[in-house]
């Protein structure tokens, strides 16, 4: 099933929360939107789901024009944050409900609730109440609650956050692997890149209510367009110098790096992601700094250094110590440099 | 420092835990005095019902079989000898007092969830139009001797037809908030006001002294504390449970009795006990509107003090089978009462 | 037909949620207040055939607070000594003041003024009425009684309730059952502890007969006493209404995080400065809205003076409600109808002020 979204907007009196977002959700496909709270992700589901009325421009699901149809007719299921689960009613109650309200029989109802459930391992638990069961366990009842219908399409609003850092990673193998066995159309709303990269066929970053990027996760994460999706995915973040792009060169204070890229740009921000810097001796770098911090993750030490009050991150191997305040060089590896334009943000090829 | 750390904890631990014997002396003496406050009249009132009348004339006897022999005469005399002529006012009161209760109940969140949840923008206007025009149909009964059906079917009809025509033109309005300060205000409205227009409006209907008139009646007089405890209740409700039954499908009416009101089984519970002790115990407005016929037990009881002096060990007896069942329906839902009432009262 | 009805209630489902509430208030309430209204300003005479209504302007309302009924309805006046005009006087000037701050304050409306306007000049009349009708000589009418049963009723029922509260708050044993019990009386018919009263203050056959006859006081009777009898009412009343209040603040008192209290009891803070600092900033707005709603419901009180006294001794006892129930009796509507508006403006005046005034001030600080 696609969904098209033809230049969308919303607004509440002055306010635009969404800009005139457009793009195409092919048939089976995975989509995250990401941005940061406020950014308008969220509006854009529920003005798909129908629960947001559109200020202006259309949607299209599975060709047929929905922009002003209830959302009951428009067979999407959505997935809260919050699940959204009936208290008072037991999770075999609460995945049939849809049913139930379409006047299914009851013993068609009862068999798909048990199929439902089967399918997310939800079967011993269909006489319990959404208070008796843990987080992951309300996530997948609010799951089957979506499957069961069988809709044209799945939206889905940050459903892990709520779930410690243990259980998201597993229920996110989990949502990928049954979104992939089900090949329902699917939009994802979160605010955390690692859910975003991991689960997207596409990513659509973003900002102010308008589309930043939209594409693969390699291609968001190797290729940012502009300076706010370069330091939006990564973590840590990639570093940024300001500068000046002249001639194949970039200069900044104490800092001249050649590079193969050939526009210009007299305020520009060079942009390196910690993995593409390496440390060496005091004056054998691109340039010079400070040890502010290091510590261990596990497979690598995170350096941060300091410079001119700008710190600077650096994967470094997980052998690597070094006593704070003492003097470095960081070099940088040149083919891994973006520029961007220091006044509008765009990228500089 | 290591040392001061418990110090403090224990100063800590007995402040806010056990208390000093002095202060604990001072605190259970009040208690019980209030207990006694409590409970002495009551008491009395119970062993008034055993009395004989001599033992009130020549009393204060105080203790059953101690003092005075206890004798059921009064009972017997509620119970056989006036018979029907208690249970009468007793199952009107019952009839009166729950069917009030449940359409005020039902109205009432109705509307505290429509408050809660769409928007409305009804125009200034067309208000002033409304009541101008019950004015002047008031105005045209009472003072012109209009006929009251010619006169109200006429205002219904100039409302539409005016509301029509002028409806689009109008552009101040008032909003969800106003509404409902409208709705609660009504609250301030002394029932004694009302009373007397209430009693023509029945007159003429011709439902003086039935229990439609004393429902419809206690229903309008009770549904502001419905609408007002409610409304905050149903604010508290996650939409989401709401909006995702609407993606499932459901209507507006299926997602109030089948999400909503299950849901708010502790305001609802709360509420209606008030409300019933409300109509329960009304006295006023069923003084107005019922003579004989629909006459509740408040009146009864009142009626109690007759010309022979007031009957004590009867009104005793009437008392207390009135208390009975509101006391038991509160202690079944003593648990909501409190967390009911303080919802509405700390958000106003 | 049955899809039709269901889409077309779903499109009108707005509407309808709010229909029926609607109706009946307007039923209920816009037509009773006007065709109260009517009556008020109109006298009603037994005709041939039945009744009628004449117009007669305002003179139902010229009774009432200049003529025949006077006495009734304001008091009887007595001269005013001079601590209550040097009393009067600071009121004056009090209200004056606060009337300038608001002027001055710089958010000033055209709606607010008024409504300041109407409040103060309410507070002056009622401070002016009491200090004519409370000297020697003097009489309260039934406006002073009522106002009477609210303010200094209301107040202690507040008092004694919050004290409760509080006593109850403690970790004492048995809280349980101290709160059922001290929430019983808000159960009883209040026609029922009229008579309860009744017979409790019955000083030659009542249960307490023994301690006034040990005070010499045999042979005195409450009932003949203007203030004796007016305390009885007050008593019963708040015995009815002190678990209302006691069961709400109750909860706000508990409802506040213990955290905070245990914060300060650790930084040595008495039970008296905990209350004040902590508990009380936060159940403060709990506690105005109680009050607000008392005093609504104690405008309309009838029941206990009607049962209790007869509204005796003369008209001692007699409130708003029960003068305009009396009226009717005696088949003056007219002069019913003018006490029961009367009564309206007090009621709606003190409501809304203190809703105004204090309430939302209160709201508005701590947000």
């Amino acid at each position: 099933m696609t969904i098209r979204l033809d230049r969308i907007s919303k607004s509440f009196g002055a306010l635009t929360v969404l800009q005139e977002l457009s793009l195409t959700v092919e048939p089976g496909e995975f989509l995250v939107l990401l941005g940061e709270s406020g950014c308008g992700k969220t509006t854009a589901l529920r003005m798909i789901a129908g629960l947001e009325s559109v200020t202006s421009g259309r949607i299209e699901i599975n060709g047929r024009e929905v922009t002003d149809v209830a959302p009951k007719d428009r067979d999407v299921a959505m997935v809260f944050q919050s699940y959204a689960l009936y208290p008072h009613m037991t999770v075999a109650e609460n995945i049939g409900y849809p049913l139930k309200i379409r006047q299914a029989p009851n013993s068609e109802i009862q068999a798909r609730v048990r199929e439902v459930a089967a399918q997310v391992q939800l079967d011993p638990l269909l006489g319990r109440y959404p208070r008796q069961l843990s987080g992951g366990q309300r996530q997948r009842v609010a799951l089957a609650r979506a499957i069961i219908r069988r809709p044209a399409v799945f939206l889905m609003d940050e459903p892990l956050s709520n779930l410690d850092a243990k259980l998201r990673g597993h229920m996110r193998a989990e949502l990928k692997h049954m979104q992939h066995d089900l090949g329902v159309t699917t939009i994802y709303v979160t605010h955390d890149q690692i859910e975003a990269m991991t689960l997207a066929h596409r990513v659509a970053l973003l900002d102010h209510g308008r589309l930043q990027q939209l594409g693969p996760p390699a291609e968001i994460y190797n290729d940012p367009d502009n300076l706010f999706v370069a330091g939006f995915i990564g973590s840590p973040p990639m570093n940024f110098l300001k500068g000046a792009l002249k001639a194949g060169r970039f200069e900044a204070p104490g800092i001249v790096i050649g590079t193969p890229i050939r526009g210009e740009a007299a305020n520009a921000v060079a942009g390196i992601r910690p993995e593409d810097c390496a440390l060496a001796a005091a004056g054998a770098g691109d340039l010079d700094a400070e040890i502010y911090s290091t510590e261990l993750i596990g497979d690598h030490v995170l350096v941060t250094c300091q410079r001119e009050a700008q710190t600077i991150a650096i994967k470094a191997p997980k052998d690597y110590s070094a006593d704070i305040g003492a003097q470095v060089g960081i070099r940088l590896n040149p083919q891994s440099l973006y520029f961007f334009d220091g006044t509008d943000g765009r990228r500089v090829r | 420092m290591t040392i001061a750390i418990p110090a403090t904890q224990a100063v800590a631990r007995r402040k806010l835990g056990a208390m000093s014997p002095g202060t604990a002396i001072v605190v259970y003496t009040l208690l019980a005095l209030w207990t006694l406050i409590v409970l002495f009249p009551l008491y009395w009132v119970a062993i008034t019902s055993l009395k004989e009348p001599i033992d009130v004339s020549t009393g204060p006897y105080y203790l059953p079989f101690v003092d005075f022999q206890p004798s059921l005469h009064a009972w017997r005399y509620i119970f056989v000898d006036l018979a029907n002529d208690t249970f009468r006012p007793y199952m009107n009161s019952v009839i009166v007092a729950f069917i009030s209760t449940t359409l005020a109940m039902l109205a009432g969140s109705m509307a505290a969830y429509a408050l809660a949840r769409f928007t409305y923008k009804p125009k200034i206007g067309i208000i002033l139009l409304f009541i101008l025009l019950v004015a002047l149909v008031v105005a045209a009964v009472m003072h012109w001797s209009v006929d009251w059906r010619i006169a109200s079917a006429s205002g219904l009809a100039l409302f539409f037809l005016i509301g029509r025509a002028v409806a689009g033109r109008l552009r101040r309005s008032v909003g969800n908030s106003d509404i409902l300060f409208w709705m609660i205000s009504q609250r301030i409205l002394p029932p004694v006001v009302a009373a007397i227009p209430i009693y023509v409006m029945f007159q003429r209907l011709g439902m003086l002294d039935t229990h439609p008139a004393l429902i419809l009646t206690y229903m309008t007089v009770n549904l502001p504390i419905v609408v007002w405890l409610m409304y905050d209740f149903f604010v508290g409700i996650p939409k989401d449970l709401e909006e995702s039954a609407q993606l499932d499908g459901a209507g507006r009416f299926r997602i109030f009795f089948g999400i909503v009101l299950p849901l708010s089984k502790a305001g609802l519970a709360a509420t209606s006990l008030l409300v019933l002790i409300m109509a329960w115990n009304e006295y006023l407005l069923a003084l107005f509107l019922s003579t004989a016929h629909a006459q509740t037990i408040p009146l009864l009881v009142a009626a109690q003090n007759a010309t022979r002096g007031p009957q004590w060990w009867y009104m005793s007896v009437l008392i207390i089978i009135m208390i009975l069942p509101v006391m038991a329906l509160a202690l079944a839902l003593q648990r909501f009462i409190a967390s009911g009432l303080l919802l509405g009262a700390v958000k106003g | 037909m049955r899809a039709s009805f269901s889409a077309w209630s779903e499109r009108q489902a707005d509407r309808l949620f709010v229909l029926p509430a609607v109706v009946v208030i307007l039923a209920f309430s816009i037509f009773p207040l006007l065709l109260s209204a009517y009556l008020s300003v109109s006298r009603f005479k037994l005709a041939a055939g039945g009744y009628e209504f004449k117009f007669i302007g305002w003179l139902n309302y010229k009774k009432l607070l200049f003529g025949s009924e006077q006495f009734h309805f304001v008091g009887r006046f007595a001269s005013v000594p001079l601590w209550c005009w040097a009393a009067l006087a600071l009121l004056l000037y009090w209200v004056g003041r606060a009337l300038l701050l608001y002027l001055r304050s710089g958010h000033t409306s055209v709606l607010g003024l008024v409504g300041r306007l109407i409040s103060a000049v309410t507070i002056l009349g009622i401070a002016f009425l009491f200090a004519t009708t409370l000297g020697q000589g003097g009489q309260l009418g039934s406006a002073g009684v009522t106002i009477l049963y609210v303010v200094v009723g209301v107040a202690i029922q507040f008092a004694i309730g919050l004290g409760l509260a509080l006593l109850c708050a403690q970790r004492i044993h048995g809280r349980a059952f101290f709160r059922l019990v001290f929430f019983l009386p808000l159960m009883v018919t209040p026609v029922g502890i009229a008579y309860a009263f009744r017979m409790l203050a019955d000083m030659t056959q009542g249960p307490l007969s023994p301690i006034w006859h040990g005070l010499g006081l045999g042979a005195f009777s409450w009932a003949s006493g203007a203030w004796s009898a007016r305390i009885v009412v007050m008593v019963g009343d708040a015995w009815q209404w002190i678990p209302f209040i006691f069961i709400v603040m109750l909860a706000a008192i508990e409802s506040q995080s213990k955290e905070q209290l245990e914060a300060a009891s650790i930084d040595g803070a008495s039970f008296w400065q905990r209350f004040r600092d902590i508990t009380w900033p936060e159940i403060a707005p709990v506690a105005a809205t109680v009050i607000l709603i008392r005093m609504i419901e104690a405008f309309k009180i009838i029941d206990l003076p009607n049962i209790l006294t007869n509204g005796g001794p003369g008209i001692a006892t007699e409130s708003m409600t029960l003068h305009s129930f009396i009226a009717w009796r005696t088949l003056d509507l007219g002069g019913s109808s003018a006490v029961a508006y009367m009564l309206l403006f007090l009621s709606t005046v003190f409501s809304v002020s203190f809703f105004n005034l204090i309430i939302l001030p209160m709201r508005a600080r701590r947000q």
